[in-house]
């Protein structure tokens, strides 16, 4: 054992030495399996996580995002910011200024109006862009000059790296998609399917969800890169014979996403042939409470509304208790292993964003007792507490999954023990997240008296993922149950905080501002009880070098800096 | 039997339809969102402007009469646009996946291969071993040959493909490394090397699922070869002094084989249908395959229109089933 | 072993089939693993001869062995033991090819016309088929043969080319005794022939059979449960009981005065065309089923169920033996020495056997 981590160690080293010296397409041939397989590669037309980081080999945003988080120039020399002139002082332009002689693949030059195309394409009103949240708030964008773009918002914009930043706001070529605009947007097949654009790679063969043969873009800026001179993408399958064709039998080099259990990764490993990369973002396992009264017996259109306030998960002692009797640990160890950790906070990254907030992290059920006694909850002759006559009960739901289920037993449990009768359901995840409206069992419409899910933010600023918890974003009969407050929180000072995030330029002031707003929503409230701080567990072989799990950009980030390890 | 013919293909026309209507209305009725997997982080609004491209504010029945006419219209007249160079289907809307936003067809073909190759191949071995081993199965009935073939038939049709499947890799792909445990469908044949490879990956799949038919069809065969061999005419055959060869294979197979290639031809849809298990396990990325992610997806359209070819296939073969034992048995007249 | 008797065709008669204590056991498989548990005695040690020219009637209700036998003799089975001689050649031991060689003097007609003909081969295609086999006649002298065939048992010839199952019952058996006729056999069984006939066929059948062994010499083994039937085509008659014959002797001495008790119950049981007869007519009503052919009962296999049966019949086995000459039986009642010494006592326990079987079943 120790023999070959000193081995691996060692090939690990000899690896650093290696890199840089190699030529474009020096390392010849690389495998990518991820287990879901790409169906589109125009990530304005699908974000499914899998068509987005297929896609991002190929195109690419102004800028991106490294593993911490930082933004990164791509397509230009620097990032624009305050301080450099770039972005306004009052925050509301940002002005990006392209690289010299950037060329698309097929060898035209890359100008300021495929920006401005690509802003047209996305916010077409007919084109269903997937996409469009990246360009909210944006009142035009313009190009300067050929290199130069300008982009005012309508309002102060505090974080201006959304439009052209990321694998999920790339840059199209305005040549290859100017028919596509609007209705006309699916109908351009070819275009979908082999986008043109200033990635490392570009597309030779597409096949929807099976394959995507890849060879290197011949006008890539960096003429040193990419070492591998051809690709092949695969997808589909699951996430076990993903694991197993790197880790095992070591046909393939890189595997995405592998939500396997803890021991059957480990298994995987012990036969040699590579290793895994874990990273953290902002995906966080979690129990929302709705403050609503969800009763079947309230008329259809009232039920789960403002109208009727919860019975009792409107009383903040029974929410804390809650929280207070779940072993996070457990629950970490039972679900994800090395690939999760326990959490408290909403808003677990980037760090600076992070709230020191470790209260829930041991298990206290006697404390949980206590708080409901406090409440007025007594214990009945059947081991449930009842207050009025009511009984303590909650339905409990989530979507079907093995690991939420297994949760979902624990957690009952650990209810049952502090006196709280629970009932189960889980339901098919297209449903419950599928968001029909004619359908009782979505998330939105919240008919339980907690769910859980997991849910993160795009990027790095916390500010929109904040945001949805405001009163205006309830969901309701009003608004075809759309909206992202789940839990019909509603509190006005919380409202007044995020307007005023809204307003806030300075990193520190805002970092500090969603803090607070992260511990309203939890340790103050316990409207959200966070579970597990789930992170990405990625593998790539031995023999493959250069991979950085980064949970802020698309997986695939630095592509162009994969080598042969030799 | 050309009247018979034409009569069942007259007929197949409103069951189609009804069939169609049928599998339309359950796809509507089932629960589930074409937009279920786009990301929590993907704003209310933004969905729905993502819905209404997808032509989900149409009511049903417009929808469904849009697809019959994209499906026995619009892509007859492309076909014939691309065979023929015409465009008589210019600017017409062809049936469009939700999760590719491409032809449904254009997909269609691109996985028609992988599963010929594979899945057809492996109803093809299935047969050929099938048929010998359900003959001496019979012949030599209750012999040790039979016996094995009993058990092996037996596990062929109880143990599922992914089990089967999944050992295979293990003990092949990942143990002794022999195959790949990952179908490349981007493979070309263009020489031996490459040939090797392509047998290379289809052993497995190829195996499994040939283990599944054959179980099935041998048993047939074994069957009705037995039926047939305590005939009489069985006896006669050998009051007459035929060869035994002459009495088991031209006597007894060809009126055993009335049943068996019935039962084959009844057989043959599943091929197209792809095999949803094995082409996962495998990643063959088929049809099967293709149908199981489109259903995943709610990808509407591509379940419509794979499961209504199905329904085509299976009616066409049901005739042509009913056709083959016409001109097998001439106790069967069709007039 | 005795003799066959004298044919009633004439002491120059030659005997074409010899068969000696033929047996046909079929074992039976049970348990788990399927071990042999037993056997069922088909047919248990048969003798029997076949004159030149005569038909032998062998008759017999059903499952006593009589298609068994007609079967195990043409060796269409595998006989357990014995022997069976046809045109003085052996043919129970026989390899498999000299066999072959030899099917051409052997043929048979199966009871049901429509299984026993193949349905996928034409009338023309399952008459030639043995001439395929066994001469090298040309196709048009094949098609010759095959066309005087079909007018031998009067089948139009415009039909060869049909498949069987366009035939009516008749016509099916005729394109059978067709088939069994293309190779100029010597030897026919004709295993119930007509018993899937209608009544009206039957004759007709019946008649064809009588012309076809007048012209060609033929020699038959006429199978039937059919006693009236049996009577008219048959030269001599041998009754069958649970695997053994029980009596043999020529037709009108068998008819006029069955020996054994089971012959006697069998004639009895024949209705009578004259209503005066008729009325006079004793059925003799024999109790009880037939006992299991895997387990037959110990002594005379008839003694559970004669009307006659004697303690002796119980124990010892009776052999079967001339009592007259030409006639053949297997009883106690006409062994010399046993009557002898049973005397008085011995009367036969008429009607008086156990009270658990049914009247008349």
């Amino acid at each position: 054992m120790k023999l070959r981590t000193a081995l691996m160690g060692a090939c690990a080293s000899a690896a650093m030495a290696l890199p840089a010296l190699a030529e474009r397409g020096a390392d010849g041939h690389v495998n990518i399996i991820y287990w879901q397989a790409p169906s589109i590669l125009n990530p304005y037309l699908s974000s499914g996580t899998k068509d987005v980081e297929s896609s991002s080999m190929i195109l690419e945003g102004l800028a991106g995002f490294n593993e911490k988080g930082e933004v990164i120039p791509r397509l230009v020399d620097e990032v624009p910011t305050v301080e450099n002139g770039g972005v306004s002082a009052d925050l509301t332009t940002i002005t990006w200024v392209l690289s010299e002689g950037l060329l698309w693949s097929d060898g035209t030059p890359v100008t300021s109006a495929d920006a401005v195309f690509t802003y047209e394409y996305c916010t077409h009103p007919e084109g269903g862009c997937a996409q469009a949240a990246r360009y909210d708030g944006i009142a035009s964008v313009e190009a300067v000059d050929d290199r130069t773009i300008k982009i005012t918002f309508d309002a102060p914009k505090p974080n201006p790296y959304q439009a052209f930043v990321g694998g999920t706001s790339p840059l199209l070529q305005k040549a290859q998609f100017e028919n596509c605009l609007g209705a006309a947007a699916p109908q351009c097949t070819e275009a979908n399917f082999g986008p043109i654009g200033t990635g490392p790679f570009r597309v030779t063969e597409f096949r929807p969800n099976d394959v995507i043969q890849m060879e290197a873009n011949p006008n890539y800026r960096d003429p040193a890169k990419p070492a591998f001179a051809t690709v092949t993408f695969k997808g589909g399958g699951d996430a076990a014979a993903a694991g197993r064709a790197v880790l095992e039998t070591g046909e393939f080099d890189y595997a995405w996403n592998l939500q396997l259990a803890p021991d059957v990764i480990a298994g995987m490993l012990a036969a040699g042939k590579g290793q895994t990369v874990i990273g953290f973002g902002t995906l966080v396992e979690r129990i929302e409470m709705n403050m609503t009264d969800p009763s079947p017996n309230l008329p259809e259109g009232e039920r789960s509304t403002t109208a009727h306030p919860h019975p009792f998960l409107s009383d903040i002692r029974v929410r804390q208790a809650l929280s207070m009797a779940i072993d996070r640990a457990l629950l970490v160890e039972i679900g994800y292993g090395q690939a999760g950790r326990p959490t408290c906070n909403l808003v677990p990254a980037p760090e600076m964003f992070a709230s020191d907030n470790t209260g829930c992290l041991t298990q206290d059920l006697e404390g949980a007792k206590a708080l409901l006694e406090e409440a007025g909850w007594t214990v009945g002759g059947d081991g449930i507490r009842t207050k009025d006559g009511m009984r303590l009960s909650i339905l409990y739901q989530t979507s079907t999954n093995a690991v939420r289920q297994d949760f979902q037993a624990l957690i009952k449990q650990w209810w049952n023990e502090i006196g709280v009768e629970v009932e189960l359901k889980n339901i098919d995840a297209s449903v419950f997240f599928g968001g029909d409206p004619g359908s009782p069992d979505t998330f939105q419409k919240f008919y339980a008296d907690v769910e859980m899910y997991a849910n993160n933010f795009d990027g790095t600023d916390p500010e929109p993922y904040l945001a949805q918890y405001t009163c205006d974003k309830t969901p309701g009969p009003t608004n075809g149950w759309q909206g992202e407050n789940i839990n019909r929180f509603c509190d006005p000072a919380y409202d007044e905080l995020i307007k005023e995030l809204g307003q806030t330029g300075v990193m520190e002031e805002r970092a500090a501002l969603a803090k607070r707003l992260n511990d309203m929503l939890t340790k103050d409230s316990f409207v959200v009880v966070p579970l597990v701080d789930r992170g990405r567990i990625s593998a790539h072989s031995n023999s493959l070098g250069g991979v950085v799990l980064n949970t802020w950009d698309t997986e695939l980030w630095n592509v162009a800096d994969w080598y042969r390890v030799k | 039997m050309l009247t018979f013919t034409l009569r069942r293909l007259l007929t197949a026309i409103p069951t189609l339809l009804v069939i169609s209507f049928v599998i339309f209305g359950l796809l509507e009725l089932a629960p589930g969102d074409p937009l279920a997997d786009q990301p929590l982080t993907v704003p209310p609004e933004v969905r729905e402007k993502m819905r209404v491209a997808l032509g989900l504010d149409q009511p049903f029945y417009i929808r469904y009469v849009l697809w019959l006419k994209q499906f026995f219209w619009i892509e007859p007249l492309y076909t014939i646009d691309s065979l023929f160079g015409t465009s008589f289907a210019e600017g017409e809307q062809r049936i469009v996946s939700w999760q590719f936003r491409a032809p449904v067809f254009d997909v269609i073909w691109q996985r028609l291969p992988q599963t010929m190759w594979v899945v057809g191949m492996a109803y093809l071995v299935g047969v050929l071993i099938a048929l010998p081993i359900g003959i001496v199965s019979a012949y030599r009935q209750y012999s040790w040959f039979d016996q094995v073939g009993t058990f092996v038939s037996m596990i062929g049709f109880s143990v599922p493909t992914f089990f089967t499947g999944v050992l295979m890799i293990v003990i092949f792909a990942v143990n002794l490394g022999w195959f790949p445990s990952i179908y490349d469908t981007t493979l070309r044949v263009t020489d031996w090397e490459s040939f090797k490879r392509q047998v290379a990956q289809m052993v497995m799949p190829v195996a499994v699922l040939a283990l599944f038919n054959a179980s099935q069809i041998s048993r047939f065969m074994r069957a009705s070869m037995l039926d047939n061999l305590n005939q009489d005419y069985v006896r006669t055959a050998r009051a007459k002094g035929m060869t035994e060869p002459v009495v088991v294979l031209t006597h007894v197979l060809r009126n055993s084989m009335i049943p068996v290639v019935t039962v084959i031809a009844l057989g043959v849809p599943t091929i197209f249908g792809g095999a949803i298990i094995t082409e996962q396990v495998f990643k063959v990325n088929g049809l099967g395959q293709l149908l199981i992610t489109a259903i995943y997806a709610n990808d509407l359209p591509m379940v419509q229109t794979l499961t209504f070819i199905f329904a085509v296939l299976i009616v066409l073969f049901n005739l042509i089933a009913d056709i083959l034992y016409g001109l097998l048995d001439p106790r069967i007249r069709y007039d | 072993m005795s003799d066959g008797g004298l044919p009633t065709g004439g002491p120059s008669a030659r005997k074409l089939v010899e068969v000696r204590n033929l047996k046909m056991h079929f074992p039976i498989y049970a348990g788990l693993f399927r071990t042999r548990v037993g056997e069922v005695k088909a047919v248990d040690g048969v003798s029997f001869d076949i004159y030149e020219g005569e038909t032998l009637g062998l008759v017999g209700e059903s499952g006593c062995g009589k298609s068994t036998c007609g079967r195990a003799v043409l060796r269409l089975y595998e006989p357990t033991s014995g022997s069976i001689r046809i045109d003085g050649r052996e043919i129970a031991t026989a390899g498999f090819e000299t066999l072959r060689k030899m099917r051409p003097t052997m043929q048979m007609v199966f009871q049901d016309p429509q299984a026993s003909l193949n349905p996928r081969m034409t009338v023309a295609a399952i008459i030639g088929e043995p001439l395929d086999e066994h001469t090298s006649l040309s196709k048009a002298e094949k098609l010759a043969r095959i066309y005087e065939l079909m007018d031998a048992v009067g089948l139009n010839r415009n039909f060869a080319n049909r498949y069987p199952h366009a035939f009516s019952g008749g016509q099916r058996q005729r394109i059978g005794i067709a088939r069994a006729l293309a190779l100029n056999p010597r030897f026919i069984v004709c295993d119930e022939p007509i018993a899937a006939l209608d009544v009206s066929i039957q004759a007709q059948v019946v008649n064809l059979l009588e012309e076809l062994q007048e012209k060609l010499g033929l020699t038959y083994l006429f199978i039937s449960h059919d006693l009236s039937m049996v009577r008219h085509i048959a030269d001599r008659v041998a009754v069958m009981y649970l695997g053994k014959i029980v009596e043999l002797a020529p037709r009108d001495a068998l008819y006029a005065r069955p020996l054994h008790p089971y012959t006697q119950a069998l004639l009895s049981a024949v209705p009578e065309p004259d209503p005066n007869i008729e009325e006079r007519r004793r059925r003799i009503i024999l109790r009880g089923d037939v006992p299991s052919p895997a387990n037959p009962p110990k002594g005379c296999n008839f003694c559970t169920r004669c009307p006659k049966v004697m303690p002796v019949c119980r124990d010892v086995e009776p052999a079967f033996a001339e009592v007259e000459p030409g006639r053949f039986t297997a009883c106690h009642l006409y062994d010399a020495t046993i009557m002898k010494t049973a005397g008085e006592t011995a009367a036969p326990e008429a009607q008086s056997t156990s009270d658990k079987v049914q009247q008349g079943a």
